[in-house]
């Protein structure tokens, strides 16, 4: 009964409110990229670097937040993911370059 | 029974991964979205190699629009949202909240795709196609297949809403709803990168 009870209690955090703030934020780094393309607020060579640090930060709030890779017991899926973008830098870096 | 108790609490409450073939369902997925990364990671790296071959016809700075990708990216990440907040309701059991958001999340990656297919009939209208340059081929192959993703989870979420609405949440069709909304996000993802690789990369040359 007691560990019912603080399954329900550590159930709590998964609401919509680390979501809804994580998809302000994904908005947020969209919009800046946008902007930083469209104007000229930043130097043309720190444009693509900068382009792609938005792109990580997204992709980092979508895995850990909206696909869960924040709970415990995901270490596997993390671990399948990693592997994945392992092989995929090295196959789109690999064509780029060939 | 000591054995449920420790698994539940690994994950506490989730009714996804409540039964072990729940958990083997998200462990594979999560397997698959590893090779897909792979997929789009090969089509990317074609594009970016290739997408200065236009040849005659028009290049990324004439041909992109980005308001219309704006708009695109808007919807996508939006339809984002609603699919994890249908998760919220699908493990609350609340079966009629779960239905609404994966609605609005369909009618969003509907109108996400109506976008696409305007777009692209714009693009092949002012002639660039599939056949006319090198950049055209990769590019239509890469966002093509991103299309094709979206138009695949459209169908497949609204079977699984069909089997929900029949049989209820269950510990047989969380998983499934579960993973269905872990590949509307992996659709996210990659649209992040082609919005930034493609488009915003295209404007900036």
């Amino acid at each position: 009964m007691a560990k019912e009870n603080n399954q329900a209690i550590s159930r709590k955090p998964e609401s919509a409110v680390k979501h809804i703030l994580s998809f302000v934020l994904m908005i947020a780094f969209t919009a800046a990229a946008f902007y930083i393309v469209v104007s000229d607020v930043v130097p043309s060579g720190w444009v693509i670097p900068l382009l792609l640090v938005f792109a990580a930060i997204q992709v980092f709030l979508q895995l850990f937040t909206f696909m869960h890779l924040d709970q415990k017991g995901t270490a596997f899926y993390t671990f399948f993911m990693i592997a994945g973008i392992f092989i995929a830098v090295i196959s789109a870096v690999g064509i780029l370059l060939m | 029974m000591a054995n449920q108790t420790n698994s539940s609490t690994e994950m506490p409450n989730h009714l996804e991964t409540a039964t072990f073939d729940g958990k083997n369902k998200v462990l594979g997925f999560w397997l698959f979205l590893g090779a897909e990364t792979v997929l789009f990671a090969c089509l990317f790296g074609t594009y970016l190699a290739l997408r200065n071959q236009s040849l005659e016809g028009p290049t990324t700075q004439e041909l992109f629009d980005l308001k219309l990708v704006a708009l695109a990216t808007a919807l996508l990440l939006t339809s984002s949202l609603t699919s994890v907040l249908a998760m919220i309701k699908m493990n609350e059991r609340n079966l009629k909240g779960m239905v609404t958001w994966l609605v609005i999340t369909l009618v969003l990656g509907l109108a996400f795709l109506v976008l696409e297919i305007y777009e692209f009939l714009h693009y092949i209208h002012e002639g660039h196609t599939f056949m006319s340059s090198a950049f055209g081929s990769s590019f239509y192959a890469l966002v093509g297949t991103h299309g094709a993703h979206v138009t695949f989870g459209i169908i497949w979420i609204i079977t699984l809403i069909a089997q929900a609405i029949r049989r209820g949440i269950t510990t047989e069709t969380a998983p499934k709803l579960f993973v269905s909304s872990l590949y509307w996000h992996f659709i996210d993802v990659v649209w992040v990168f082609i919005f930034t690789l493609v488009y915003l990369l295209g404007k900036v040359g």
